[in-house]
């Protein structure tokens, strides 16, 4: 809290410098060349970007906190309740309902950062990308494979700085994973075990959301405080529930994408960084039933991945809702198996166990075996932080670790297997080149969807 | 309340009916008794016919009572039911089969026992809490039982069914009907013969459950039917409330009532792989389920009630002779283990049993049915051994011999309780989501007190083994 007291502080030194917006060149192609001015650790008022928060309550509030060394210049949010906190501490930035109108009116807008729901992620993101914005989105980058392709092809072609919000990608954990298994620490890596208990909270306490539910009946009214026409904006309509918003709405297939979505993103990212993963050559899976309007409570994904470089074939075997992978027989009797989020990489030679999400805190199992091992020099650059990586990026230029050039193509994979599960689990046989399953027609249906009138990507 | 009169007016009456009986019966107090031709009973009954009351006749227990009914050598004498409607149609059936109105009728197995001292054995077709209360009175009285799976709703009451059953040398059998199967000696036949070489690991797959599972205790409290006893059903689990939710079927997710689609279906495959895999005591038993409850957007709350609609558990079972450690993987709720490559194209089932040994694979439906080494062409190519196991005279049939004094019936307590520990060893490990290190003769688990907490239920007072 201190800390957010103390960035709010800042930014009304920095809204006191509204002239700078003015002057400041949009960071809108590419790289505003770093001047060093003022003495050592001030930062210059003509190198703060002018950001515009999406989604600035929860999620996003922290978002901007964290980028408060610059100039919040706009707020958008279509949930004014949610949005209080944020919008009294930044008094002086603009306050919108609706990003479209905002991205159009206020000219001013080197960068935004996007926290709604995922269903608005990649209309939010393509919308600000197209008008040469840098993106920090929340993740999953996108609700919909489609969408995931989408914002990655607008980010790559505008040459705009991206980072998703996976922060994990900044850990010190992410770096060692990635040494250890090119070290040859546990060998050829040919399976690999991911879960989240989400959206179970804790295993056997409260749910964080609903899934494997039905859509309510009741129709209660609208509060005052929430647009929900804006809230719901490309999905489908739908009454108002408060099973939905606020933050209920990750279980519901309109608008989010359950447990893969959520941590699953985290959690599979090392996989992806250490084994140089892209698209998966297939997807299987089971699930408890599958509702129409959610997904199912608990799921168990299989993706198998083809070869890469010297890296043999690995499947990627994802568990949630509570179900976890074996307990490998390496882990010592007196140890915990995570619960919550885990990650276990087997090798050839050896397993690794990650304990936590986003690949923190990497161990080689049994104890004895990390004790043994003889570390590799830390020869990757480590992270000055994650959002400081995109504001270094939107200035300089320089690359972000989850830019949407990784993003995208691991939202694709991590969101195949939602298709998949929807699909009752049956293989999914996928051309990533054209982005279709190949075997299974009907499941192309659920790549994406129709958006509503006045929603575009 | 009013149910409660109604039944004892009833019992009376039926019971008035034979006061004559209760004095002169010899309490079939130890063995076979063999049967007495006695005023008010056929005359011309067969000396070994056996006398059996069918405590539970629900629709499961109506079905089990049935098949009894049909069995030349045994004379159903008595069924009870906390529900009398249950109780006076499953009457009247075994009435209009005899036709006579012989048939005593009672709503509490205590008193039905303690008055029809001509009772030789009895059908257990309780809900899941009450099995081992009622069959080890039972037991202890010298009856034989037939009690429908699970055979208990705790570890610590399999342990004691086995016991009691030993020491009153009864007959008795678990309806695990599967054990008398032509494919269960198949399988057996076929691994032992080498045909997929050591089996390392074990994989069941159920499709339940198909009752509500993960969900909250009702708040409501509807009037109890007239025609139910809720304190009986309840028997010795803890007092809560009359509710729909609970009964009759529904009751199987309720920790307090039932053991899930584990003890519901487990029970089945269990027998089977137990044999085929000669397994005893598991050194390890490890479990993960989804959340309690999916229904809380309005409110969020802990809920232990029910048990979770999807779980995975796995148990370790150490070497045996010259077979090897063997792992045990049980998938509920809708999941799935890793599709075997050797299926090709064809579609995993929704139940399943699959033996992975190093040579090679057999699949099965879930109980051990219809089993094949997969792909075809191995089934194809495989010579079969000969058929060296003796077969079943019929699940049912072979507790009947049992009762006359022959051999024990395949499914008796002595080996379906250490198979019963065994799968419910994996709901208390579901319960606390550890893995649970068993030591099996002093039934705890190793330093875990929480786990040991469900080894076994408090019982209500009134109630005990």
């Amino acid at each position: 809290m201190e800390d957010e007291c103390r960035s709010a502080k800042n930014d009304r030194k920095i809204s006191r410098r509204g002239f700078v917006a003015g002057t400041a060149v949009a960071g809108a192609f590419t790289i505003v060349p770093r001047s060093v001015l003022g003495g050592s650790g001030r930062t210059s008022p003509s190198e703060k970007l002018n950001i515009a928060g999406i989604g600035v309550g929860g999620r996003g509030a922290s978002n901007l906190a964290a980028v408060s060394s610059e100039n919040i210049v706009a707020l958008c949010d279509v949930d004014q309740k949610n949005a209080e906190g944020t919008f009294r501490r930044y008094p002086d930035a603009k306050k919108y309902r609706d990003f479209r109108e905002m991205l159009e009116r206020q000219k001013d807008i080197d960068a935004v950062i996007v926290s709604t729901p995922d269903h608005t992620h990649a209309a939010a993101t393509v919308m600000a990308i197209k008008m040469g914005k840098h993106v920090y989105c929340e993740k999953p980058l996108t609700r919909t494979v489609y969408e995931a392709r989408a914002v990655a092809q607008a980010a790559r072609k505008a040459k705009v700085a991206t980072q998703m919000g996976n922060q994990g990608m900044a850990f010190e954990g992410n770096r060692l994973i990635k040494e250890w298994l090119w070290d040859g620490a546990i060998g050829p890596v040919r399976e690999v075990h991911v879960w989240s208990d989400r959206p179970t909270h804790s295993g056997k306490k409260p749910l964080w959301w609903a899934q494997g539910i039905d859509r309510p009946t009741e129709t209660p009214p609208v509060p005052d405080t929430l647009d929900w026409d804006l809230w719901l904006g490309p999905a489908p309509h739908r009454p108002y529930h408060p099973a939905y918003v606020p933050f209920k709405w990750r279980g519901w297939w309109d608008f989010g994408s359950g447990g893969l979505g959520d941590m699953g993103i985290h959690n599979i990212a090392p996989v992806f960084t250490a084994l140089k993963l892209g698209a998966p050559t297939s997807v299987n899976a089971s699930s408890t039933a599958v509702y129409e309007e959610t997904l199912p409570l608990a799921s168990v994904v299989h993706y198998e991945f083809a070869a890469r470089g010297d890296m043999p074939a690995v499947t990627l075997h994802w568990y949630d809702g509570g179900i976890i992978a074996a307990r490998p027989k390496d882990l010592e009797d007196s140890r915990e198996m995570p619960r919550e989020d885990g990650l276990i990489f087997v090798g050839d030679k050896g397993k690794m166990l990650v304990t936590g999400w986003g690949g923190n805190s990497p161990r080689l199992i049994p104890e004895s075996k990390m004790k043994a091992y003889k570390r590799p020099p830390e020869t990757l650059a480590r992270s000055i932080g994650h959002h400081k990586e995109w504001l270094k990026a939107c200035k300089q230029g320089t690359p972000t670790e989850s830019g949407f050039d990784f993003a995208g193509p691991m939202t694709e994979a991590v969101l195949l297997g939602t298709v998949c599960v929807r699909m009752g689990g049956r293989k999914l046989i996928w051309d990533s080149d054209n982005m279709k399953v190949t075997n299974l027609p009907e499941a192309n249906k659920y790549l994406h969807y129709e958006y509503r009138q006045g929603w575009t990507l | 309340m009013k149910s409660q009169s109604n039944i004892n007016k009833d019992d009376s009456t039926t019971i008035s009916r034979r006061q004559f009986v209760r004095g002169t019966a010899v309490a079939a107090a130890l063995t076979v008794v063999p049967s007495r031709i006695l005023a008010g009973r056929p005359a011309a009954r067969p000396s070994e016919t056996l006398h059996l009351a069918c405590i539970g006749v629900g629709d499961q227990g109506t079905r089990d009572m049935k098949t009894f009914l049909d069995k030349p050598d045994v004379r159903i004498v008595a069924v009870c039911d906390v529900d009398s409607n249950n109780r006076d149609k499953a009457r009247s059936i075994v009435n209009e089969k005899y036709d006579d109105d012989n048939c005593a009728a009672y709503n509490d197995f205590r008193k039905m026992l303690e008055e029809e001292k001509h009772i030789d054995a009895v059908l257990v077709v309780t809900p899941d809490h009450s099995h081992a209360p009622v069959s080890i009175t039972a037991m202890k009285m010298g009856k034989h039982v037939y009690c429908q799976k699970p055979l208990t709703h705790t570890v610590y009451e399999a342990r004691m069914m086995a016991e009691v059953a030993r020491k009153h040398k009864v007959a008795t059998q678990l309806g695990t009907v599967n054990q008398a199967s032509e494919d269960s000696r198949l399988l057996r036949e076929w691994i032992w013969d080498g045909a997929i070489g050591p089996v390392r690991q074990v994989h069941n797959w159920s499709n339940r459950p198909i009752w509500p599972q993960g969900i909250d205790r009702p708040t409501d409290k509807p009037p109890v039917p007239s025609t139910l006893d809720w304190d009986l059903w309840l028997g010795p689990a803890p007092y809560r409330p009359f509710h729909p939710t609970y009964l009759p079927l529904v009751w199987r997710g309720w920790w307090d009532f039932g053991t899930g689609a584990l003890g519901d279906m487990g029970c089945y495959s269990f027998d089977t792989i137990f044999r085929v895999l000669k397994l005893g005591t598991p050194t390890s038993v490890e479990a993960s389920g989804s959340a309690f409850s999916p229904t809380m957007w309005t409110e969020l709350q802990a809920n232990e009630e029910t048990y979770p609609r999807a779980s995975m558990v796995r148990w370790q079972f150490p070497a045996r002779q010259d077979i090897p450690p063997v792992e045990v993987v049980w998938y509920d709720g809708g999941l799935l283990p890793t599709r075997p490559e050797e299926l090709g194209q064809q579609k995993l089932d929704r139940e399943g049993l699959l033996f992975v040994g190093d040579k090679g694979k057999i699949l099965c439906a879930f109980s051990g049915g219809n089993p094949r080494l997969i792909p075809d062409s191995k089934m194809r190519a495989y010579k079969r051994p000969p058929k060296t196991l003796p077969r079943s005279i019929g699940h049912h049939q072979e507790w009947i011999e049992a009762c006359k004094g022959h051999d024990p019936a395949g499914a008796n307590f002595e080996f379906s309780g250490p198979v019963t520990e065994a799968l419910l060893l994996g709901n208390v490990a579901l319960r606390t989501r550890n893995k649970l290190y068993w030591d099996g003769p002093e039934m705890k688990v190793d330093g875990a007190a929480e786990a040991n907490q469900h080894i076994h239920c408090r019982y209500r007072e009134g109630w005990a083994l």
